[in-house]
């Protein structure tokens, strides 16, 4: 069983590109920076964006951060518990992520307990500072239905 | 009429069936117990960083940034990707690694995320991560469970079995998770 179980994890590591949840319907990928910018003509609208994964989920693979377009932004692609597990081996690849988009605008509280379940997940809740947090604000990301992770 | 040796196809039953769970029995265990207790650990990966310092970068381009990053921490590799979440910060993103490089002060941290062997296969199993065909091999699991547990109650008779101690350890394994429900909904 364990050599079956090291041989199905080789094969599973190696195998890009790879398909997570449901297939890709939309065609045309919307910039990331435009949503960015323009959040309010995106908010419950299905859109596909294209990006390197700079991030993912250490614990539960749930969610992974898509790089934009332009420098110094990126955009959350949030999916099911458990319907969706992205693997910490997709940071660096490219994605082709289909989903919908959110804007809330969460309370400073809600900030610092995101803040703080997210550092918890990172194992850097000792890096956690939540005094350096402002609020409220706006948040941007995308419930995610279905990927393609490339090389 | 012949008598149906019931009790003895339900021992057999048990046995053979007890004997083919075993291996996913003991999977799921270790599993359940890692993942249970995902508050406190990462069950899946290891996660190991290197704190490292090189001179400040103070490049203009993100391509010189890149080529100046490369060549202090002497990475020959060419990593996968780049990115620069924030103006002071460049990641580099290797297979095996992701090199956060603080720029004005040249704090570098290193992570490597390594899979746990056997243990992250064995949780990617439990959660049926792998779906498809593994979504019914873990019914039939689940079926066989089944039958193994309720074969179990009638393997002995006598004082040890169902109609004796037996019932008393088994009514103990029913009244523990209701009584749990009712504290957790009442409180």
């Amino acid at each position: 069983m364990l050599i079956s179980m090291l041989l199905m994890s080789l094969a599973v590591a190696q195998e890009v590109p790879k398909e997570y949840g449901k297939p890709l319907t939309v065609k045309k990928p919307t910039k990331i920076s435009e949503i960015l910018a323009n959040p309010q003509t995106h908010d419950g609208k299905r859109v596909l964006v294209e990006g390197p994964v700079v991030d993912v989920c250490p614990k539960r693979g749930c969610w992974i951060q898509i790089g934009s377009d332009k420098e110094f932004e990126m955009i959350q692609f949030k999916v099911e518990d458990g319907v969706i597990v992205f693997p910490m081996e997709a940071k660096g690849l490219k994605v082709r992520a289909e989903g919908i988009v959110s804007v809330t605008t969460l309370t400073r509280e809600q900030l610092i307990e995101q803040a703080r379940h997210q550092a918890e997940e990172q194992g850097k809740l000792d890096e956690f500072k939540p005094e350096s947090i402002e609020g409220p604000k706006t948040v941007i990301r995308l419930n995610g239905e279905g990927a393609i992770i490339t090389k | 009429m012949p008598k149906i040796r019931w009790r003895k196809w339900n021992n057999i039953l048990h046995r053979d069936i007890g004997y083919l769970v075993v291996a996913l029995t003991v999977a799921y265990c270790i599993s359940g117990i890692a993942v249970n207790h995902i508050n406190d650990w990462n069950p899946n990966y290891r996660i190991t960083k290197e704190f490292i310092s090189i001179p400040p970068i103070h490049a203009e381009s993100r391509d010189e940034i890149v080529a100046q990053a490369r060549a202090s921490l002497r990475l020959e590799k060419e990593p996968r990707n780049a990115f620069r979440p924030d103006p002071s910060t460049l990641q580099l993103f290797f297979e095996d690694k992701t090199v956060s490089i603080d720029l004005p002060t040249g704090n570098v941290l290193i992570e490597r995320a390594t899979p746990r062997r056997v243990l992250f296969e064995m949780n990617q199993l439990h959660l049926n991560r792998p779906k498809k065909l593994w979504t019914y091999i873990a019914d039939l699991y689940a079926l066989a469970l089944l039958v193994v547990s309720v074969t179990g109650l009638f393997v002995l008779k006598g004082k040890n079995g169902i109609t004796g101690r037996g019932a008393w350890l088994t009514a103990i394994g029913f009244v523990i998770p209701i009584v749990y429900w009712i504290y957790y909904i009442s409180f």
